[in-house]
């Protein structure tokens, strides 16, 4: 019984420890903001690409809108999004799917929200509308710089350290474990 | 004379520390289907707090141990080794026990990873990748915390409560590592990710086996494990729906409302139970390597499976084939060492009960 209500106890205390962030979290989400844009011809059709952030920097997190000049509900669009190296990214969407996803904090538009482009170089992204005056493509060019901050073997090396620990600890655990058992 | 003050109840600090683990456990599953399903990200979430608060409460208990400890100690009173197992001198000052000591660097360290997480989001916003360089650290330092309170579970090894809570620990360190080795670079040759399960699986099941020298803990775990893994797969999408909707956010387009978390842990993990229940029969070494190489060949050959059947593309018959025969290999690996570490283990409790002052 004792362990029943100690159990209650330190459950209602991890709770209220959740209760002040669960007021901070009743927030409402910033909304797009996009500082650059392109626009694309696609056959018939205009259409402008925004960035949430300029230029596009390798593994930078942004916004991503997708917009077209008549609006989205006339048209589908697909997206292939390939990157310097040639391979093709799915955006986040299942394997074989290329179809433009709205925003979700701006749902009137296509776009991709938080979403990183995890290699510098020039990306191609190739879209596809298809509406009242039929299907067409164009590319962009996406440019992307190297990524900020400290390389990433320095980032990697600063990151490494609880996994050194642990693999120290589990070496030295191994080599006393093998004598504690062959003492047994 | 004997402490008998919060050290005479070896089993509250060391369930809390576990209840710490199991927030940030459940955190983390919640956190990854939030970025999977949902997308916006600040520091203030519910996921983020549970796996920060779960980091809190196992370095904050840790710490009151490691204090209490000291000050049993300097005041003459013996500490019993089932409180975290042996004690450590550190800095000439502290008397740590082994396991509190583990699990309290491991809650400061995941403290430092959080600020350097921090200064990373300021660079790059908040994405969600993974496999960022800050997020192993931080993973690996729960990792850490969650290793100390295996130890400290063991530590109590004889009472009551210790079996269980040492199959609840095992299963959360085995659970969560899962997710880390999202970070691991692609070989081509083998699934990496998998062989490296069937080797994380096959050494913490045998050094459940060393250890406690059967096979109940070893079924107990792979069970708790099945378990967890089917609470998170409902858990997690509905917590992230429900949370979702109470901020006004709408699910992302193509959510398929899979559970993230749950496709990463394999529930063929019950094929390596069978592996080594089947090779316990002998009672020699080899029995962990056997049951190990066993264990490693059946989780290799299905786990890969399991992701099929969630939509991912088929392997390829070579890659397949490879896998198996690397995760017995690995696997065999595993065993060895998992009978070593749970040889370790023992080390913890090997000492008198109770030291004499």
């Amino acid at each position: 019984m004792r362990r029943v209500v100690f159990a209650l106890v330190t459950l209602g205390l991890l709770l209220g420890l959740a209760a002040p962030a669960q007021a901070a979290t009743s927030q409402s989400y910033a909304p797009v903001e996009i500082v650059h844009q392109e626009r694309l011809t696609v056959g018939p059709y205009e259409l402008t690409v925004g960035f949430s952030e300029w230029p596009v920097r390798a593994r930078q997190s942004l916004d991503f809108t997708f917009v077209p000049a008549s609006g989205i509900e006339q048209l589908s669009g697909t997206l292939v999004a390939v990157s310097p190296t040639g391979e093709e990214d799915e955006l986040r969407r299942p394997a074989g799917v290329h179809g433009l996803p709205r925003h979700p904090r701006q749902p009137d538009v296509w776009g991709l929200d938080v979403f990183a482009l995890d290699e510098p170089g020039d990306w191609t992204f190739t879209f596809g509308l298809d509406g009242p005056q039929g299907p067409a493509t164009a590319d962009v060019i996406v440019p992307v710089l190297d990524q900020p901050g400290p390389p990433l073997g320095l980032s990697w090396l600063v990151s490494t350290g609880p996994l050194i620990v642990i693999l120290g600890m589990l070496a030295a655990a191994v080599r006393r474990g093998g004598r504690a058992i062959a003492a047994a | 004379m004997i402490d008998t003050g919060f050290l005479a109840r070896p089993w509250v600090p060391a369930w809390i520390l576990l209840l710490g683990s199991a927030s940030t456990f459940v955190g983390l599953a919640w956190d990854l289907q939030w970025h999977s399903d949902v997308g916006p990200d600040t520091f203030y979430t519910l996921p983020h707090l549970f796996i920060y608060a779960g980091a809190a409460v196992s370095g904050l208990v840790s710490l009151a141990v490691v204090l209490a400890a000291t000050g049993a100690v300097r005041s003459g009173r013996a500490v019993d080794t089932a409180v975290g197992g042996r004690r450590v001198a550190v800095f000439g000052v502290f008397q740590a026990p082994a396991g509190y000591l583990v699990s309290g660097v491991g809650a400061a360290l995941f403290l430092l990873y959080g600020l350097w997480d921090e200064w990373w989001h300021g660079l790059y916003g908040f994405d969600a990748v993974i496999a960022s360089p800050p997020h192993v650290g931080l993973l690996t330092s729960a990792m850490l915390a969650m290793l100390g309170s295996v130890m400290t579970c063991a530590a109590a090894a004889g009472q009551p409560w210790s079996g269980p809570a040492l199959v609840a620990s095992v299963a959360i360190l085995l659970g969560f590592s899962m997710v880390v080795l999202v970070a691991l670079p692609e070989v081509g040759v083998v699934d990496e990710r998998t062989v490296t399960v069937a080797v994380l699986s096959m050494a913490a099941l045998a050094c459940l086996a060393s250890f406690t020298r059967g096979l109940r803990a070893v079924l107990a775990t792979a069970g708790t494990l099945l378990a967890v893994q089917i609470v998170l797969a409902f858990f997690s999408p509905w917590a992230t729906r429900l949370y979702a909707a109470s901020e006004g956010l709408p699910l992302r387009d193509y959510t398929n409302g899979l559970p993230r978390m749950s496709m990463l842990m394999p529930a063929t993990l019950l094929l390596g139970v069978a592996a080594l229940a089947l090779a316990a029969a002998a009672t020699s070494r080899r029995t962990y390597a056997v049951a190990g190489a066993l264990g490693g060949a059946a989780l290799a050959a299905t786990f890969p499976w399991q992701a099929v059947l969630l939509g991912s593309v088929a392997p390829m018959p070579a890659e397949v084939a490879a896998t198996v025969v690397a995760g017995a290999l690995l696997g065999a690996g595993g065993g060895l060492l998992g009978e070593r570490l749970g040889g370790a283990l023992r080390l913890l409790v090997a000492s008198p009960a109770r030291e004499a002052v």
